[in-house]
């Protein structure tokens, strides 16, 4: 029969408040529910208060940067869909964009704009997912991710429609986008974002006011706005820690100029997990703006540049950079002459937003570190590689 | 100041109108019925899902027109062998990411459904459990010879050779192509007819020139020096 | 022992024992179907009740699915972890069930086979039955801890240690609010309470018995660990707290032992404030009260089946402070209510102490209604704002905010 004395070596003895006691070591993970895939916590818990907290990762890694550097500069697109395999679309956009700067071409304008749905359609998804699981780590039971997985699937359906894969598009190409869409595309996609708002109202209503919520997320995982810039957070996590940088604003990439929109970010006081949560769904509402924009100003013409049919670039180093729905995506490009890249690194989002974990963790009680890790939204197979 | 709790009462009403809306409008629903009974046999191909008598399922049910699965090889005729459109040049073996076909020419060359001597693979093995679908190997193509196939019931007890899929195996009709991806084949082949003409007008145009070239040459020929016979050059 | 004797308990027993795991069975599926429906899907619809299926094309909306679920269960392979306890491993799913099964005869429901058995053997004739109800169900408590202690698992552990601290405080506000519909019958005796309310005399239509039937379920979803209350075995957080090392009839007996619960909470639920089986047609049809009755029960049920579909859960801190420092005071408040209206309306008497004098309920019965009214509104009024300030003192911070747009 077990007895506390048998357990005990394996703990680590603390005195408190003249107790002999323990620290809980709990190991959270590689295959733990709400984890995001196969990631790690080694948690120290002080009854259910985190006083420590590692995260444990690589079980995914594919190799993916040297797999590129042993592969022509259009072999590695479609492994790029797999980094973050929710969002393959901007995956390829940011490729993309660093191999075109490699050999200056120039995109034609239809392309352009089908990147621009594209994308913002792939932000939608991320969003309107991640929002879905957040709120299933706060322990709902899948009622908003289902409804969030029901508008996915229209979105999904058009990316199938254009690229023959659902989450795997590998759609983009060097100098514009492997096919046209199909006849009636537009409609369908126009057909979607209209209706998308409409369930927007839904979800805010279901989730935005509940006090459960509110109470479970505000004031837990604080990143302070000094911390977010010095760790070189990005995407919808740095806005919410109150820092106004977008890429879309700040580099103007691709045509992003051409649209009206704004960029919800916060004051900066607190940047815990509800404004993470409410940064995100204010920017599903401006990127419905941006695609009604871009469904009404496409026009026709070709989608595929001038690519030289042999990507043989000159020697240089190139750096291409897109705001994924995750933050910050780029590729950084050695060329060497070859049809190989001779350096090929990505800047993932994921696992740069993750690195700051520890931090909004310590303090919080374990239920908190789940959601925490919910609302900085990772991608395993983009922080491993 | 808000009613307590009543953020609550507000999700509660959502969930409830999901509750209710979920018997009355098809298109709440986030799963489809697939309506498959046990007595129904399997499907044997894409698109072949039983469906109730007049119901129209939301294409997503079935696979649609766009999807792509794994590729396959195009013939034209009936015979497969004879008219394989694959020559064997082995750019996709070379080009393909995860390197998961493996090509072996023929020795000897054999007539093409354009009725010229071609090499033809005399192996093209295809391993699905490491192709990742991305349509690579069909870009590079310039024979329009490999299309992607949306067959998608491939599972098979044997891990290592049922997933192999050899040249037979993946040898289908351009009239299967036209079948599961009819805009995609139509654009294809109008594509192929459009190129295959505009060789086939600079091939005339050439020796059209060839031959007018031929005719003043022979007849300078035959100004300057009479009697000499002709020299006919090879246009091609 | 006599026969007779073994007789009439077999008649009260074995029916309960019956009826409800098979209403389990019925609950499983309701539940499972209508969760689906809330989240727009279509639930369990092809296994149908044997020989429907294979005869016609009919398969009953899925309705064999319980029973599918339970031979599933019954031929899973039954793991122990190596380093588990494992009599105490063994012994918790069925302690889990025991009580749980015991308290279902202390509800009221007037089974017509019950009705010539000897009154020995009635158990819901009990004098202190409401007593016995609080006392049994907290052995539940041990269940889940030994459950969590035995596995030997962190995960169980902590889930274990969350559900003492969750049961034990919730078990207080549960009682509390019990404690009015005490005051209003004078009596612990669940068939008396029960009776006390025939007609349309319900005890949640005065302004106490609404308030302490709110906190009593509330209460009562935490006490059976139900969503969003569920901490003992949140999914997200410790996989399945304390059954997280049960697999195969142990887990399905834990499963079963929380669905009697809830039929056993719901159906005190219904007997304290519902009515019991009181309802439209029970006067000339006696037998229909006991369909009133699980009427009731499945229609509290379904609501938790509907916060569950709705609500995320709540956190540890969070948990204990709602029950200590929102469900207590409230729950205290309204006794007191209770107790000055009680006085009010008995004209400064004290009133209910001894069987003689009028009690809370008959005095509302006989009072002016512009007098009612005013006990409505008033004791209303003060609840909720009593409620509205306990909730500002805990959350004054938590509240939507605005945010800032960069054009
Ligand atoms: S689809 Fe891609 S992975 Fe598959 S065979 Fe073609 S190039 Fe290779
Ligand atoms: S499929 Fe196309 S690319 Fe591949 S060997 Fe045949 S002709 Fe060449």
């Amino acid at each position: 029969m077990s007895s506390a004395t048998a357990i005990a070596p394996n703990y680590e003895l603390i005195q408190q408040d003249g107790l002999e006691t323990s620290l809980l070591e709990v190991s959270m993970g590689p295959h733990h529910p709400s984890t995001h895939g196969v990631f790690r916590m080694d948690v120290k818990l002080d009854g259910e208060t985190v006083v420590d907290l590692q995260p444990v990762f690589g079980y995914l890694h594919r190799n993916h940067e040297k797999l590129a550097e042993n592969m022509s500069y259009l072999g590695s697109m479609p492994f790029t869909d797999r980094l973050d395999y929710f969002n393959s679309m901007t995956n390829n956009w940011a490729y993309a964009l660093a191999a075109e700067k490699l050999v200056e071409i120039e995109v034609p304008e239809r392309a352009d704009y089908l990147r621009v749905i594209m994308a913002e359609l792939t932000r939608l998804v991320n969003h309107v997912s991640l929002v879905g699981f957040f709120i299933n780590d706060l322990g709902a039971l899948g009622t908003p991710l289902l409804y969030a997985f029901r508008e996915r699937e229209k979105i999904l359906d058009l990316f199938e429609q254009a690229s023959g894969a659902r989450m795997m598009c590998n759609y983009f190409r060097f100098g514009g986008l492997r096919n046209d869409v199909p006849e009636g595309w537009l409609d369908r996609a126009r057909d979607v974002v209209d209706h998308f708002p409409v369930f927007l109202d839904e979800y805010e209503q279901l989730l935005c006011e509940n006090e459960i919520i509110l109470s479970r997320t505000q004031g837990v995982g604080c990143l302070s706005r000094d911390l977010a810039i010095s760790a070189g957070i990005t995407g919808p996590m740095l806005r919410a820690s109150g820092v106004n940088y977008d890429i879309r604003k700040v580099d103007k990439y691709s045509i992003y100029d051409r649209f009206q929109f704004r960029v919800p970010y916060t004051d900066g006081n607190v940047g815990d997990c509800y404004d993470r949560f409410m940064v995100r769904m204010l920017e599903m509402r401006e990127s419905i703006r941006i695609l009604k924009q871009a469904l009404d100003g496409i026009g026709d013409g070709p989608v595929l540049g001038n690519a030289p049919k042999v990507f043989k670039p000159k020697p240089a180093e190139v750096y291409g950079r897109v705001e994924a729905p995750k933050g910050e995506l780029g590729f950084y490009l050695i060329a060497d002459g070859t049809p190989k890249p001779y350096r090929y690194r990505v800047r993932p989002p994921s696992l740069i937003n993750l690195t700051v974990l520890r931090d909004m963790c310590l303090g919080q009680k374990v239920a908190d570190a789940v959601i925490i890790l919910g609302s900085i939204d990772i991608v395993l197979g983009e922080v491993d590689r | 100041m808000s009613l307590l709790g009543g953020g609550i009462f507000k999700g509660m009403a959502v969930t409830l109108r999901n509750f209710v809306g979920s018997y009355f409008y098809k298109d709440r629903l986030t799963t489809n019925d697939y309506s498959w009974r046990p007595s129904d046999k399997l499907p044997q191909h894409a698109g072949e899902y039983p469906k109730e008598e007049g119901e129209q399922l939301r294409d997503t049910t079935t696979v649609t027109n766009y999807s792509r699965n794994f590729p396959m090889l195009l013939h034209d005729g009936s015979e497969p062998m004879d008219t394989i459109r694959c020559v064997a040049c082995q750019i996709c073996e070379r080009e393909c990411p995860p390197q998961c076909i493996y090509i072996e020419k023929s020795t000897e060359k054999k007539e093409n459904a354009g009725g010229k001597p071609q090499f033809y693979p005399a192996k093209f093995d295809i391993d699905v459990s490491v192709c990742m679908s991305c349509q690579i190997c069909v870009e590079v193509c310039p024979f329009d010879a490999i299309v992607m196939n949306s067959q998608f019931e491939l599972s098979t007890p044997d891990r290592f050779g049922g997933l192999l899929l050899r040249r037979d195996d993946l040898l289908k009709s351009n009239d299967y192509y036209h079948n599961i991806h009819p805009e995609e084949a139509a654009a294809r082949d109008k594509r192929i007819a459009e190129e295959k003409a505009a060789k086939e007008a600079k091939k005339k145009a050439a020796a059209e020139a060839a031959r007018k070239k031929a005719e003043e040459k022979a007849k300078a020929d035959a100004e300057a020096s009479e009697g000499t016979p002709d020299i006919q050059e090879d246009a091609e | 022992m006599s026969l007779e004797l073994i007789r009439d308990i077999l008649v009260a027993t074995v029916p309960l024992l019956l009826i409800f795991p098979t209403l389990f069975a019925f609950t499983t599926w309701l539940e499972r179907k209508a969760l689906a429906r809330i989240q727009n899907r279509i639930g369990p619809n092809k296994v149908g009740v044997p020989l429907t299926r294979y005869g016609g094309r009919f398969s009953l909306f899925g309705l064999g699915q319980p029973m599918a679920d339970g031979i599933k269960m019954l031929f899973k392979e039954n793991i122990v972890p190596r380093d588990a306890d494992r009599l105490f491993h063994l012994l918790a799913p069925i302690l889990a069930l025991i009580p749980a099964m015991l308290v279902l005869c202390f509800l009221p429901i007037d089974f017509p086979w019950i009705n010539n058995i000897q009154d020995s053997v009635k158990a819901f004739m009990l004098d202190g039955a409401v007593i016995f109800f609080f006392a049994i169900t907290g052995l539940n408590t041990l269940a889940v801890f030994m459950a969590g202690w035995a596995s030997r698992n962190k995960y169980s552990l902590l889930g274990g240690m969350r559900a003492i601290a969750q049961m034990v405080s919730y078990e207080i506000p549960l009682v509390l609010s019990a404690v009015i519909v005490v005051m209003m019958v004078g009596s612990l005796n669940a068939a008396e309470i029960a009776n006390a309310q025939a007609g349309w005399n319900w005890f949640i239509f005065t302004p106490w018995g609404l308030a302490a039937f709110i906190i009593f379920f509330i209460a009562a979803l935490a006490e059976t660990n139900r969503s969003p209350f569920d901490l003992p075995e949140a999914e997200s957080e410790i996989i399945a707290g304390y059954f997280t090392e049960y697999s195969g009839f142990k887990f399905a007996l834990f499963f079963l032992g929380e669905y009697i619960a809830m039929f056993a909470i719901s159906g005190l639920a219904v007997t304290l404030f519902l009515g019991g089986g009181a309802g439209p047609g029970v006067a000339a049809l006696p037998w229909l009260s006991v369909i009133w009755f699980l009427v009731k029960i499945f229609a509290l049920i379904a609501v938790m089946i509907w916060l569950r579909g709705t609500l995320p859960r709540l956190r540890v801190d969070q948990l204990m402070g709602f029950a200590w420092k929102f469900l207590l005071p409230l729950s205290i408040l309204n006794i007191f209510i209770a107790g000055s209206a009680l006085h009010l309306l008995a004209g400064g008497r004290l009133a209910g102490l001894d069987e003689k004098q009028p009690i809370l309920r008959q005095l509302m019965e006989g009072a002016n209604p512009l007098v009612v009214a005013g006990l409505w509104i008033g004791a209303l009024l003060i609840l909720y704002v009593a409620a509205n300030g306990l909730n500002q003192l805990s959350r004054a911070k938590v509240r939507p905010r605005e945010y800032k747009y960069a054009e």
